[in-house]
């Protein structure tokens, strides 16, 4: 295993840089200098053979993946261009099967399903029937008798946040692993409009399976895609679509359908709302499976968007899809997500007519766009603030890794930077762009970033996802000493506002202690290690031999824009410093440490965090 | 800089222009944003345009959905006991502030700044067709667009319209994340829990390396001047803000210590400090208003703390003479179901009371006593359209008339504000 995390080249990709690596020395044919693109905005016609170069492959590679290493770039770029975007985009023909699967922990036990919406749910099932969550009540007479039920309700809400962080890390290594970026970069795309959390679904089950449903029709067909998500169990629950009953019409569903997936606010009225809403009644789903509960199905007649008819959700769907509003508000975002902010009202225009004259086929559009001259143009590149997902995503991918390392932890690392995979901070999904950056993220992307480039040794970094909150460690400590549970739980002076012994039939802050206990009984151990890479075998790979030219190298290959000239400088100083000398061969022994220094107070830059 | 110097009004209003004018920071900005900026913090110093740039606004939220008729007690409705047989406030136990209202009585340090005429209360404040998820509805008082599909915070929004290019720290935010309120395209919040936490790693020497790169270089990309100017206020404020802590201190209580009590301490230490902040905005960790079971004792402590705290801070807010110029909003994203659930608890509901506290504030109640009886569906229908709170800070407060650009639609203001 311990070589798999290492330095090495991605499978698709390797046969391909082994050629480009014989070509890299060569001058690259007569590529346009970014700052004389600037015409090229908002033309969607295609860049030409002569205009391909290194530095718009680099770009493309970027935006439509995770960025690579220099011999990824200089594979594409020895392409045609065609056949480079093509590669992107048809990606099918590229053997992923090297990529795992995620290895499930088995937390689930049939008597899960349907998981009470909170405990006091939980007990009341057990109250009344005696049994929930597939345990018995305690016989009558016993301390605590519904401490099982509330033991096992806790443990449900702890293992799933366990389990759903393992398949947020799992989503994570094949952003890194992949050799089909585009397809893990759409997903990425589709979770953030398609946004659903696992603060409202805890049920990890349903947010792997949507993941899934996300990644087959990523770059599929629109249509296919929606239907898909409006039967998704995660979606479903999400957008409480199991409330959206015949009589009782749950208008939330309805209303992200029209105001967020597809049309935008203020292209339809609060009846189409309703209307469409009373399409979707008895849509739900028995745990996993997609059910239309006819009972529950309102099958009247519904007037939406002009059309009148006995409609149900596909009829509406369609009716949707047939607006040009539609083509244009989701080709527009797809745009905004790739490219830049604030496309033309013509560029839009151009957008939506491609994306409908493919009759919503994902593929002629982002083909379009990603041979479009507006793609490659000025205020195009290196203009996009990364996402904190991409943001280490690329800098794993850029350091040549087959594989995400486990320390630093990504989720731990892209929560300080305000983004956690499956889960997104509302329905609307991540703002981007801007929005990633105040001034206490902006410092902690650099801090981030120096974890990767100094790793905590396994030994001090321990396990994370087996650490007990303070609180439960008190308990657990207590326990320790023979206390009985009464005191065990007991406030102490914190003022925290956590009942403990309330209710003699169980425990809650016990049962809080043993969830997380049983979780950990459970799921699967995260095995921690750090990236392995070797810059200063990089380095010389380049054929770079003084401070200076280390430092282009490693502009060339982290960088999108480079460094003011004084910056740049100043990185030649600290590395000279460092090592001793402008030569890099005097003092070997010091040239990786050294080498990690610069390159992290050069991703600490402005410059790094675009993309 | 010695922070100390700066705590008095004037000391501020001198800590702004030179932060425009004197001290470089818009020596990054294009020309023609700087000569704005300066226009419009001229005009705004001499009362030209309005605005009140001396104000501040504290927004803070309680985070879980707080139940308004627990905390503002319909004491005389002989409807609210029989709906809350358990966990309703006794006549006897609540601080009668009105005829038909009393106070939940843990809220003392509220009752003394209602006695004070500090305190507001605006009753059955909501939106139309409420979301009871706490997700969807708090979301929706984030972005002051209900139902909208908003993506930005309103004091984002507010941040953008109203605050001059120049300042930085426009906006600031104590909490482990930025909160959806605050997210705005042209002031990045500060946003940090601890103050500690505003600081860059490494080693000495990379520090200085990374301290030594030209945050001022012009650059014809945009969105890379945008990340050099928060990059230079990261630099600047990360020791801004931690020497404003570590040199702040106050003999007031703020009631037990944690939460939202140190929080606020916060704030009034970068006040204290002459940040040129104008909105502040705070939370409770978690969701911890969401009291659906035995709800008594932890609502009971909750409302202690926020009044507590809240009153502290407004008497430290005296001790440094900034009292007149600070004023508080306090919302949360719903009320609870009106009917007490089988738990002993409430469950999700809709309107509630908000609260704004100062100096400046015209104490007393505001809008109308939702009903108890007619209800929707067994919740409580909204009196008040929130936004009409937001709007009463923003044009009577902050001294901004035009709301409806921020609000997206036209809200009367309250007359809260004398």
């Amino acid at each position: 295993m311990q070589s798999s995390y290492g330095q090495s080249h991605r499978r698709a990709w390797g046969i391909l840089a082994s050629l480009a690596a014989l070509s890299m020395c060569l001058p690259s044919h007569g590529a346009p200098k970014i700052e004389n693109t600037v015409a090229w905005a908002d033309d969607l016609s295609p860049v030409v053979e002569a205009d391909w170069s290194y530095e718009l492959a680099a770009h493309l590679l970027e935006r439509a993946g995770f960025g690579g290493t220099p011999e990824e770039i200089q594979a594409l770029a020895d392409m045609p261009v065609t056949e480079a975007v093509n590669r992107i985009v048809d990606y099918e023909s590229i053997d992923a099967s090297a990529l795992l699967d995620f290895e499930e922990s088995g937390l689930w036990d049939p008597g899960m399903d349907p998981f009470p919406p909170s405990r006091a749910e939980a007990v009341r099932i057990a109250r009344a029937e005696g049994r929930a969550l597939g345990v018995e009540v305690l016989s009558l007479g016993s301390a605590r008798r519904l401490q099982p039920v509330v033991d096992k309700f806790f443990y449900g809400l702890r293992a799933n946040v366990l389990e759903t962080r393992r398949v947020a890390l799992w989503w994570a290594d094949r952003m890194v692993a992949t050799p089909r970026p585009l397809e893990e970069k759409m997903t990425l795309f589709w979770h953030g409009h398609f946004a659903t959390s696992e603060t409202k679904v805890r049920d990890y089950r349903k947010l792997l399976l949507q993941n899934k449903t996300l990644r087959e029709h990523a770059t599929g067909n629109f249509r296919d895609l929606l239907l898909a998500v409006m039967r998704d169990p995660a979606m479903l629950v999400y957008l409480d679509n199991g409330q959206n009953v015949k009589d009782h019409p749950n208008e939330n569903f309805g209303r992200e359908l029209l105001e967020l997936f597809t049309m935008g606010v203020g292209n339809y009225t609060e009846h189409d709302i309703r209307e469409a809403s009373r399409a979707f009644t008895g849509w739900t789903n028995d745990v996993l499976e997609f059910r239309v509960d006819q009972d529950k199905h309102d099958d009247g007649m519904k007037e939406f968007l002009g059309k009148r008819g006995a409609f149900d959700g596909e009829d509406i769907v369609d009716i949707i899809l047939a607006q040009p509003v539609t083509a244009e508000f989701v080709s527009s975002k797809i745009y905004r997500f790739f490219v830049r902010e604030g496309p033309t009202t013509a560029t839009k225009t151009r957008l939506a007519n491609i994306f409908r004259e493919a009759e919503y086929e994902l593929k002629p559009l982002l083909r379009a766009i990603f041979l479009s001259r507006d793609f490659y143009s000025a205020p195009s590149v290196a203009t996009q603030i990364k996402s904190p997902v991409q943001l280490l995503a690329s800098t794993y991918r850029k350091l040549g890794l087959a594989r995400a390392p486990t320390i630093p932890d990504f989720n731990a690392q892209t929560r300080r930077l305000g983004q956690i995979l499956l889960y997104p901070p509302n329905v609307a999904g991540w703002s981007g762009g801007r929005t990633w950056i105040t001034p206490a993220t902006l410092l902690e992307r650099g801090n981030a970033v120096r974890e990767v480039l100094f790793p905590q040794d396994p030994e001090s970094f321990g396990h994370p996802d087996r650490r007990l909150p303070g609180i439960y460690e008190r308990v657990a400590q207590r326990l320790a000493k023979g206390m009985n549970i009464t005191n065990a739980t007991r406030s102490g002076d914190s003022g925290s506002s956590m009942l403990a012994d309330a209710d003699e039939e169980y425990n809650t802050r016990y049962g809080g202690y043993r969830g997380y206990v049983l979780a950990y009984e459970r799921i699967k151990l995260v095995p921690r290690q750090a990236a392995d890479f070797n810059l200063a075998a990089m380095v010389r790979d380049s054929g770079a031999e003084t401070a200076s030219e280390a430092v282009d190298h490693l502009m060339k290959r982290f960088l999108r824009t480079p460094l003011a000239a004084a910056d740049r400088d100043e990185l030649v100083n600290l590395l000279a410093k460092d090592v001793g000398s402008q030569s890099l061969a005097v003092n070997p022994t010091e040239l990786e440490i050294a080498l990690r220094s610069v390159l992290y107070v050069m991703l600490c830059s402005p410059e790094y965090q675009l993309g | 800089m010695d922070l100390r110097h700066l705590a008095t009004n004037s000391r501020r209003r001198d800590f702004l222009r030179q932060g425009l004018n004197g001290l470089g920071i818009g020596i990054g900005l294009p020309a023609l944003l700087r000569s704005t900026s300066n226009a419009l913090a001229a005009d705004a110093l001499d009362g030209g345009s309005g605005s009140n740039p001396e104000r501040i606004l504290v927004v803070v939220e309680l985070t879980g959905g707080n139940d308004g008729l627990n905390t503002v007690v319909p004491y005389r409705n002989d409807e609210y006991y029989r709906v809350r047989p358990r966990i309703g406030i006794r006549k006897d136990d609540a601080i009668a502030i009105s005829d038909e209202a009393g106070l939940h009585p843990s809220l003392v340090g509220f009752e003394r700044l209602y006695k004070d005429g500090k305190l507001a209360v605006v009753e059955g404040c909501g939106y139309p067709d409420p979301s009871l998820s706490h997700f969807s509805s708090m979301s929706f008082w984030h972005t002051g667009v209900p139902n909208g599909g908003e993506t930005l915070g309103w004091v984002g929004r507010f941040a953008d319209a109203y605050s001059d290019a120049g300042i930085r720290n426009a906006v600031v935010n104590i909490g482990p994340s930025q909160s959806l309120a605050v997210r705005g395209n042209l002031h990045p919040p500060l946003v940090f829990a601890e103050p500690a936490q505003l600081r860059r790693e490494g080693s000495e020497t990379e520090k200085r390396s990374i301290a030594s790169l030209d945050l001022n270089a012009d650059s014809q990309n945009p969105t890379l001047a945008f990340l050099r100017s928060v990059a230079r206020n990261a630099a600047d404020s990360g020791a801004l803000v931690r020497d404003a802590w570590s040199s702040y201190r106050t003999p007031v209580d703020y009631g037990i210590a944690g939460g939202l009590s140190s929080d606020l301490r916060k704030v009034a230490a970068l006040i204290s400090a002459g940040l040129p902040t104008q909105v502040y905005y705070v939370a409770y960790r978690g969701n911890s208003f969401d009291t659906h079971v035995h709800q008594a004792d932890l609502h009971s402590r909750l409302l202690m703390y926020t009044a507590d705290a809240i009153r502290g801070f407004m008497v430290d807010m005296g001790r440094i003479g900034r009292a007149a110029d600070v004023a508080m909003m306090v919302f949360t994203e719903f009320g609870r179901r009106i009917e007490e659930n089988a738990s002993e608890g409430t469950d999700h509901g809709t309107a509630g009371p908000m609260f704004l506290v100062g100096d400046g504030v015209k104490g007393g109640f505001y809008g109308t006593t939702p009903s108890l009886t007619d209800t929707d569906a067994g919740n409580l229908k909204m009196t008040t359209d929130f936004r009409r709170v937001y709007a009463t800070m923003i044009s009577e407060w902050m001294g901004h008339t035009d709301t409806s650009s921020i609000l997206k639609d036209e809200f009367e203001p309250l007359g809260a504000f004398s």
